[in-house]
């Protein structure tokens, strides 16, 4: 894989290219779902291929083949030449300079997903299912992932990196159904549950049978829970729910490209420029945002990005203030800051993009009971249902699954339909605390979606709970 | 014989179990994304994937892979049949999709098939000149093939052109939209397209606020053809429909939009993206969910209609394996026209209301009721005295799509056709033909940011 790698970039700078790297990516991937005791999915599946990118004259060029051999690379190397020479771009395009990363890394694993039965990961499905089940739940489901992806990298200043990363995943599902109302309950995340850059051990960790009886319970409770009123009020914010707030109103706008405007025709631009750095007042002093490659178990945690970057961390808001931007090389050296570090492609058929890799909101202090005892009257809001925020990641609106009346301090009654909406700066100034170190939970989200020809990467958040004030819950008419 | 009918009856003679089906999806295509007037994102694909699926003992598996050496068809084969040895028996697995007559379909075109990535280049290009500002977007262009193989006898394949123009002229302040689709180069007008969005761009300068409220809106094609198809994969799933999850639970054959809404899924209109059979190689059909207001139906695989029973039959709707857990999908919606003869004419028709280009970021806050909320952007306009006025910055809507739909008091005669592919994992061009609406019933809930980058 060494070679094709080596042997692309050679046949890219053959053709012209003044800066070339390739991608060797081998993974395999296997899902289980099944669906009231019947097994719906059950694929293994596997794919490979190389990727090279070359910069000719200043205008990108990217190619692929599926081929693993010298044929296939050298027609990749090619053909990215020739796109990149076709579409000349105006501009010169610098790369922030970095010390060509070169090394190995691995997940540490436990126990390899690929060397637990298929029939047992069914076993556990079915398992957990049956557990779900309550009378006015008219569909359950359960599902568990597996992926292992060895990658190599080459690049034409020297870079050479190999990796192996293993993820497992799963999640289970509760949709409950009377008289036309239909309300759902997920453990432990929505949209498919969570996933860990880990081995086996992470599934056995979550326990979804354990869980499973209560959420199914819940599911079919808030088919009679009353739906959730439009007030103006204090909310705290389960760690499950952070994750996607986080992910939309910090992670995204803080990607470089987006603010230089690269993505503006599909997933949208940022409410940030360049020039906001060290000064803008992103939210409450409570407000501490970390980006972190590094972190054991994240699905965004790597020896090296797909520019072989080596991985690291960094302050991307202090105390409420914009303290860095996720960055690639490119975007690294418009701002004259950093060094890239947050390039990554969805698989070997995708160009590199400004990514998130971990992106954490770090912990604050206190207990979740001291949390919720400092709210007079409010609600408690556990578990994303919907999801949306505008063009500059400003105006966006989230519904949880559930709410839970929050009053003299204490959680009280069940309530449906619940969805809160704000404005990114203003939402994150009204954060007034956030639950300390033993709340904190790293969740891994597998569908974040940008660029086109689509890709998805997976991310993950660390967030513990966290109150904020004043926040418009309901619709506004 | 296609190469890839081919390559999937030497992955079929590899299947080890008592029934196979396999597929072959091949993709040849190229994106020139570009974003300030210059390419950034340029990208080439040439990948085949193969997936068989095998049925031992009554009990199904599936593995997929890219290599199409023998190794590589053997080991896909061996995985398949773990796979299948691991699955309980499925007493509700429906079998193999029988041999059957597929549709003649058009959706090749030669003269798309050969562009090459310097044509690519060339046509995006095309669309960046021809603006007066900083462009946005893409021109794409791909070969696409299917092709199905079992040991029912099944054995069709399709190729399959598309090609598309995505244009957003935008500078700090002002943005507009547009964009083309078809199946035939000679379809797109990189260029054309580039004009209207900077039309629309400099129509969208100094946008004010807008009080929360219920408007009377008019959507044009890109804002309906979206909220529609949001609302279309659980109101017209037959999964959903099963499962109670379905606005169209309980009101088949009851009229509950207005009597001008018309809507079919129909693969095999040559004014889409046309395809002759589904993922599971049955043929396609047009299936018409909504007749002059009336629900009428929902689409079906072979697996929702055997847990339908009552002779239920699949209209040919089944997706590929990755998205099965979303039950059959409608991927070629089709709204009926009306008489309207362009957007102005149905801003008179509104007199008061709202004008919206584009819609941003959907989500569905309750599928069963149809509730989807998102932002308008790219051009959204107060109409006054029947004509578009000022421009408005984005807006957030939560509406309810029935309600959207129970009062239409127009549509545009033409449909165009609206790009629905995102591009993600193997390209499947799908698209849908929508005219520009009229409705009396659009909740705005909040403001967003201005128009613009």
């Amino acid at each position: 894989m060494r070679e094709l790698c080596e042997q692309a970039v050679a046949a890219a700078l053959g053709a012209g290219a003044s800066y070339a790297d390739a991608r060797v990516v081998v993974r395999r991937s296997q899902v289980v779902g099944t669906r009231n005791q019947r097994v719906e999915r059950l694929d293994d599946s596997e794919t490979q291929g190389i990727g090279v990118r070359v910069l000719v004259n200043g205008a990108w060029g990217f190619a692929c083949d599926r081929r693993l051999s010298a044929e296939g690379a050298g027609a990749a190397a090619q053909k990215a030449c020739a796109f990149a020479k076709a579409a000349p771009g105006g501009h010169r395009r610098d790369l922030a300079p970095v010390e060509p990363g070169q090394g190995k890394f691995r997940t540490h694993v436990e126990r390899d997903p690929f060397e637990v039965a298929l029939a047992d990961k069914v076993e556990l499905c079915l398992r957990a299912e049956a557990a779900l089940e309550h009378e006015d739940v008219q569909v359950t489901s359960a599902s568990v992932r597996a992926q292992k992806e060895h990658k190599v990298f080459a690049s034409s200043e020297g870079a050479a990196t190999e990796q192996e990363l293993v993820e497992c995943g799963g999640g289970i599902d509760a949709l409950a159904s009377r008289n036309g109302v239909t309300q759902i309950r997920s453990y432990p995340s929505a949209h498919g549950g969570s996933s860990s850059q880990a081995g086996w051990e992470f599934i056995e960790g979550l326990g979804l049978e354990r869980e499973a009886p209560r959420v199914g319970e819940q599911a079919a409770a808030l088919l009679k829970a009353p739906p959730c009123p439009s007030q103006v009020t204090t909310v705290v914010i389960d760690a499950e729910q952070m994750e996607l707030q986080v992910h939309e109103s910090v992670g995204h706008p803080t990607e470089l490209d987006r603010v230089y405007g690269t993505e503006a025709a599909y997933a949208g631009t940022s409410f940030l420029k360049p020039e906001d750095l060290g000064s803008l007042r992103y939210g409450s002093e409570h407000m501490n945002v970390t980006a972190d490659s590094t972190t054991p178990g994240g699905l965004g945690t790597f020896g090296f990005d797909d520019e072989g970057v080596p991985a690291g961390r960094e302050p991307i808001v202090a105390a409420g203030v914009l303290t860095g931007f996720l960055t690639s090389r490119e975007t690294a050296a418009k701002i004259g800051s950093g060094s890239g570090g947050s390039m990554r492609a969805d698989n070997w058929s995708r160009m590199p993009l400004v990514r998130m890799t971990n992106l954490h909101l770090e912990p604050g202090e206190g207990s979740f009971e001291e949390l919720i005892g400092g709210v007079d009257e409010g609600l408690y809001l556990e578990t994303n249902k919907s999801w949306s925020i505008d063009d500059k990641r400003l105006n966006f609106q989230f519904g949880t699954q559930v709410a839970w009346e929050i009053k003299d301090g204490k959680l009280g009654g069940m309530l449906r339909d619940a969805t809160y909406t704000g404005q990114t700066p203003v939402f994150w100034g009204s954060l007034d605390a956030v639950a300390g170190p033993e709340e904190w939970v790293l969740h891994g989200l597998t569908n974040c979606g940008k660029g086109q020809p689509g890709q998805h990467a997976h991310v993950s958040h660390g967030t513990s709970p966290a109150r904020f004030r004043n926040v418009q819950v309901g619709f506004k008419q | 014989m296609s190469e890839a009918l081919d390559l999937a009856h030497r992955v079929l003679g590899a299947a080890e179990g008592e029934q196979a089906l396999a597929l072959v999806h091949s993709e040849r295509s190229g994106m020139a994304r570009f974003a300030r007037s210059e390419v950034h994102q340029p990208t080439l694909i040439e990948n085949d994937v193969l997936e068989l699926q095998v049925v031992r003992d009554g009990r199904l598996g599936v593995a997929s892979g890219n290599r199409t050496d023998e190794d590589g068809v053997r080991a896909l084969a061996a995985r398949a049949a773990e796979a299948a040895d691991s699955a309980p028996a499925d007493a509700d697995f429906p079998g193999l999709a029988p041999p059957a007559e597929t549709p003649q379909v058009e959706g090749y075109d030669e003269e798309t098939a050969a562009l090459s990535a310097e044509d690519q280049a060339r046509l995006a290009a095309a669309a960046i000149d021809a603006s007066k500002l900083d462009l946005y977007g893409f021109f794409t262009s791909g070969v696409t093939e299917l092709a199905l193989a079992s040991t029912t006898g099944l054995a069709v394949s399709q190729s399959m052109t598309d090609a598309s123009v995505l244009a957003l002229a935008a500078v700090d302040g002002a943005s507009g939209y547009a964009e083309q689709t078809s199946w035939r180069l000679g379809g797109i007008d990189p260029a054309g397209a580039s004009e209207q969005a900077v039309e629309k761009a400099e129509q969208t300068r100094g946008a004010v606020s807008l009080e929360p409220g219920s408007y009377r809106a008019v959507l044009e094609p890109p804002a309906f053809a979206e909220l529609l198809t949001y609302f279309g994969y659980d109101a017209f799933s037959a999964l959903s429909l099963i499962e109670e999850r379905s606005y169209a639970s309980g009101r088949i054959g009851k009229k509950v939009f207005d009597e001008r809404f018309s809507l079919a899924d129909d693969s095999l209109d040559p004014r889409g993206l046309p395809k002759a059979f589904d993922f599971e190689g049955t043929p396609k059909q047009r299936v018409e969910l909504v007749e002059d207001g009336v629900l009428t139906g929902v689409v079906w695989d072979r697996t929702t209609a055997k847990r339908a029973g009552d002779g239920r039959e699949s209209t040919g709707h089944a997706p590929p394996s990755s998205l099965r857990h979303w039950g059959p999908l409608p991927f070629a919606l089709s709204v009926s026209g009306g008489e309207a003869a362009s957007g102005h004419e149905l801003a008179e028709l509104v007199d008061d209301g709202i004008y919206i280009t584009r819609l941003h970021y959907l989500s569905i806050v309750d599928a069963r009721e149809g509730v989807i909320t998102g932002m308008t952007r790219d051009g959204t306009f107060r109409v006054r005295g029947g004509k578009i006025a000022d421009p408005l910055v984005n807006l957030r809507f939560t509406v309810c799509v029935p309600e959207l739909l129970a009062d239409l008091p127009g549509l545009t005669r033409d449909s165009v056709l609206l790009n629905q592919s995102a591009y993600y994992d193997e390209r499947y061009p799908t698209g849908m033909l929508s005219p520009a609406v009229a409705t009396g019933r659009f909740d705005v809930t909040g403001v967003g940011s201005g128009p613009g980058v």
